[in-house]
């Protein structure tokens, strides 16, 4: 009875000591754990724990072991030279190829715990310390520097009896790099890293291994800064580089002074249009003058003299003649005005071939612009539609150039039509004229005189055309009359112009009352009879009025017919 | 990586077999130990220490794998389920240097003349173990053969060497060979058995391999010793 009221006593006591260490927060310790064992040159070694929970209380901890094959028991004979929580085995007390029963024991003030027992052959823990005095050498050499590395075993390490054989491990790394290059090294204490880049630092580590047992610790790394330098085969390049490049330059300045001839072999000019005495630099100058000027030549264009080259007469024909003509002209250019009459030249108006061919036959100078003249008398003296007088116009274009000095624009001729109106009144070339006095006076010309055509029906009068000045006025001048008698043309005769044709046709009028009509003495006609056919074939015609644009209308009636140009 | 490493090792030596029995031949022909002149005493001790280090990494080998196929994690190291030791007590354990030191050559390469004897049978009965049992794998088979071919050479390798020492062929101290009982390994045909007798013969192989390599750098001036 009395043992069993013990026993419930004691267990009432555990109870209430427990509970009373669980309210207080107090406990037995936690079981602690033994993390490894390492033998650094299998003589010694020495063993870690990792302490549990402590319950509160300050905790003691021991290790405990026992052989293999025997119960005795052996408390840790070290627990301070490794350092906290572990216990070191000196030689004395270190047997090799026997297993070792290890057990760490933690006690507080409420209890103890044990560690899980842990078995240890101290030959299969074995770990070397690091290697000692890593030392790194620049040494120069032929294609360029290469690393010398040396070391030391590690201090404890008996390898000179044999007892331990260690084998080494180096890596290299530049800085800035990540990833190490590793190298066995065998037995040997040193180590030779070729083919490293100049100019760069590397890191080098040292490592060692017994020959059964586990790697030590990489030592901390040595620095060392590889000097710049020039591999030969890199400045053989150079070399070549500079040359090949200086050769480079001597060509291209070779090329660039002698630019324009080779331009000239590469790319041969197009040759291109060459206008004799017409000089393409004056065109740059942008002085037209001076280039036209450069085209005149010695006879051209005519200025004083042009006689030899204008048209010495003047075919001036009845209306309806002209009619006819142009009517034919119309139809058919070519074909039956071939044949052509001497005195009129008309063949040649209808064809400009034609016209150089006659050029050709007459080898004269003058004959085509004769029959030229005579054609642009032919053209004036109507008032044409348009078309015709395009028609007449088409084969003078372009226009001979003497007598179109400044043409503007277009392939027509410009013609300066002097209309002539037929007229059967008795209108003596000599009496005309004070109506119609004009400035005509133009530089270099002399007096116009401009012949009115014969009032003789139906008889051509010819005119000669004295000059033609620099305002494209005909200045004509009547021819002497071979058959005639001798009329006296001290006067100056002068047509009123009627009305512009738009394609710069001048229409001549004869006013009936306002001319004089100079007495003939070999003639009689009246003066009322200069009813002009034209004037029967503008019927339409306006009265004589002002005239058209752009005509500057001088006193008289006559017209500046270089304004109509413009 | 290691066992893989150690693997084709083993391979490789089995290729270099005929090189590396080159020296023992004279002991071939005859039981006793005949002293061979053919080959020198360093060269000797060079190959009979490869044989040791031969015979050690492929017993590792041959561990390593028994312990994943058969041996749960947390028994793994712990020899001697069931108690028992690799050697009985009275058997010299030279478990420290200055202990090993302080011994004759002569005297080492008797301790190693019978812990290679003493292995020969228990390896034999390893072999037909492993071989009952069905599950075994074959590689484990031919490798615990090849070492058990390697230690008969190294035996008598270690005999040549005797003999090459001074004191002649004299044979081992009786007592000695008699303080080397049975190892107590715990039940037979057992898989722990067959464990700790494993375990036990790795120990041994090192415990060889490390008595050789003091012996080299003891009898001979060798660099490797020195550096």
């Amino acid at each position: 009875a009395t043992m069993w009221t013990d026993s419930v006593m004691l267990a009432g006591l555990t109870l209430t000591a427990i509970f009373v260490s669980h309210t207080a927060g107090v406990s037995a310790p936690g079981r602690p754990r033994l993390t490894g064992c390492r033998s650094p040159e299998k003589e010694t070694f020495t063993c870690w724990w990792e302490p549990g929970d402590d319950g509160g209380l300050p905790t003691t901890y021991a290790l405990y072991y026992h052989l293999e094959g025997s119960e005795t028991v052996y408390e840790c004979p070290d627990y301070r030279t490794a350092g906290k929580n572990s216990c070191f085995f000196s030689k004395n007390n270190t047997s090799l190829w026997v297993n070792y029963n290890i057990s760490v024991v933690a006690t507080n003030a409420m209890g103890s715990s044990v560690s899980e027992p842990v078995d240890v052959d101290v030959v299969y823990i074995v770990q070397p310390n690091t290697p000692e005095d890593v030392r790194v050498l620049v040494v120069d050499d032929d294609p360029g520097p290469y690393l010398h590395v040396s070391w030391e075993k590690p201090l404890a390490a008996d390898t000179q009896s044999g007892w331990i054989t260690l084998v080494y491990q180096l890596r290299v790394k530049e800085t800035s790099q990540d990833t190490w290059e590793e190298y066995n090294a065998g037995m040997q204490k040193g180590y030779n890293i070729f083919s490293l880049l100049s100019g760069r630092e590397y890191a080098v580590q040292v490592r060692c291994k017994p020959d059964h047992g586990f790697w030590s610790e990489w030592t901390s790394p040595a620095y060392v800064q590889i000097p710049d330098y020039m591999l030969r085969e890199h400045s053989m390049w150079i070399i070549v580089a500079v040359f090949a490049g200086f050769l480079l330059f001597v060509l291209t300045w070779t090329v660039n002074v002698k630019r324009s001839s080779v331009k000239h072999c590469l790319l041969p000019p197009v040759p291109g249009p060459k206008i004799r005495g017409f000089d393409p630099h004056l065109l740059k100058s942008g002085r037209s003058e001076e280039m036209f000027s450069a085209l005149v030549t010695q006879h051209f264009p005519p200025t004083s003299s042009y006689d030899d080259l204008l048209v010495e007469y003047l075919e001036v024909y009845d209306v309806e003649k002209q009619e006819l003509v142009l009517g034919v002209k119309n139809e058919d250019p070519l074909a039956p005005t071939r044949t052509s009459d001497n005195d009129s030249g008309r063949g040649s108006c209808d064809s400009r071939t034609l016209l150089t061919e006659r050029y050709a036959e007459d080898g004269d100078k003058g004959g085509a612009d004769r029959q030229l003249g005579q054609c642009v008398a032919e053209l004036a003296s109507p008032p044409l539609e348009e078309e015709k007088v395009e028609a007449w116009s088409t084969p003078f274009s372009p226009p001979p150039l003497h007598l179109q000095r400044q043409q503007v624009g277009g392939a027509r001729a410009a013609y300066h039509s002097v209309l002539e109106i037929p007229c059967d009144s008795p209108c003596a070339p000599g009496s005309y004229g004070h109506q119609g006095e004009s400035d005509i006076s133009k530089p270099g010309g002399r007096g116009a005189s401009t012949t009115l055509a014969e009032p003789q029906a139906q008889s051509a009068e010819y005119v000669e055309v004295q000059t033609v000045d620099h305002e494209n006025v005909l200045l004509l001048r009547p021819l002497a009359d071979p058959g005639g008698p001798d009329v006296d043309y001290a006067g100056e005769d002068y047509s009123k112009i009627r009305d512009v044709i738009p394609d710069n046709v001048l229409l001549l009028q004869r006013e009936p009352s306002a001319w004089p009509c100079a007495a003939d003495p070999g003639q009689d006609r009246g003066e009322r009879s200069c009813p002009t056919a034209l004037q029967e074939l503008m019927q339409p015609c306006k009265p004589p009025g002002p005239l058209q644009q752009g005509l500057r209308l001088v006193a008289n009636g006559y017209v500046d017919a270089s304004a109509m140009l413009c | 990586i290691n066992r893989q490493a150690v693997l084709i090792q083993a391979c490789l030596l089995c290729l270099l077999r005929g090189s590396v029995a080159l020296p023992l031949n004279c002991a071939d022909e005859s039981s006793s130990p005949v002293p061979c002149t053919s080959i020198s005493q360093d060269k000797l001790l060079d190959r009979v220490t490869q044989h040791a280090e031969f015979i050690y990494r492929i017993t590792e080998e041959v561990c390593n794998q028994y312990e994943e196929l058969y041996i749960p994690y947390p028994l793994r190291g712990l020899k001697n389920q069931g108690g028992g030791t690799c050697t009985s007590m009275s058997f010299p354990n030279l478990g420290s240097k200055t202990e090993i030191q302080q011994i004759s050559d002569m005297r080492l390469l008797h301790y190693m003349l019978i812990l290679a004897q003493s292995w020969v049978e228990p390896l034999t009965y390893l072999q037909s173990s492993l071989k009952n049992n069905d599950h075994a794998p074959d590689t484990l088979v031919s490798q615990l053969k090849w070492v058990s071919d390697k230690l008969t050479r190294l035996e008598q390798g270690v005999v040549l060497l005797i003999s090459m020492e001074e004191g002649g062929a004299a044979p081992p101290p009786a007592a000695l060979q008699q303080a080397l009982s049975e190892p107590q390994l715990g039940v037979p045909d057992s898989i722990f058995h067959e464990y700790n007798s494993l375990m036990c013969l790795k120990k041994d192989a090192h415990k060889m391999e490390t008595l050789l390599k003091l012996l080299k750098c003891r009898q001979t001036d060798r660099l490797s010793c020195t550096l």
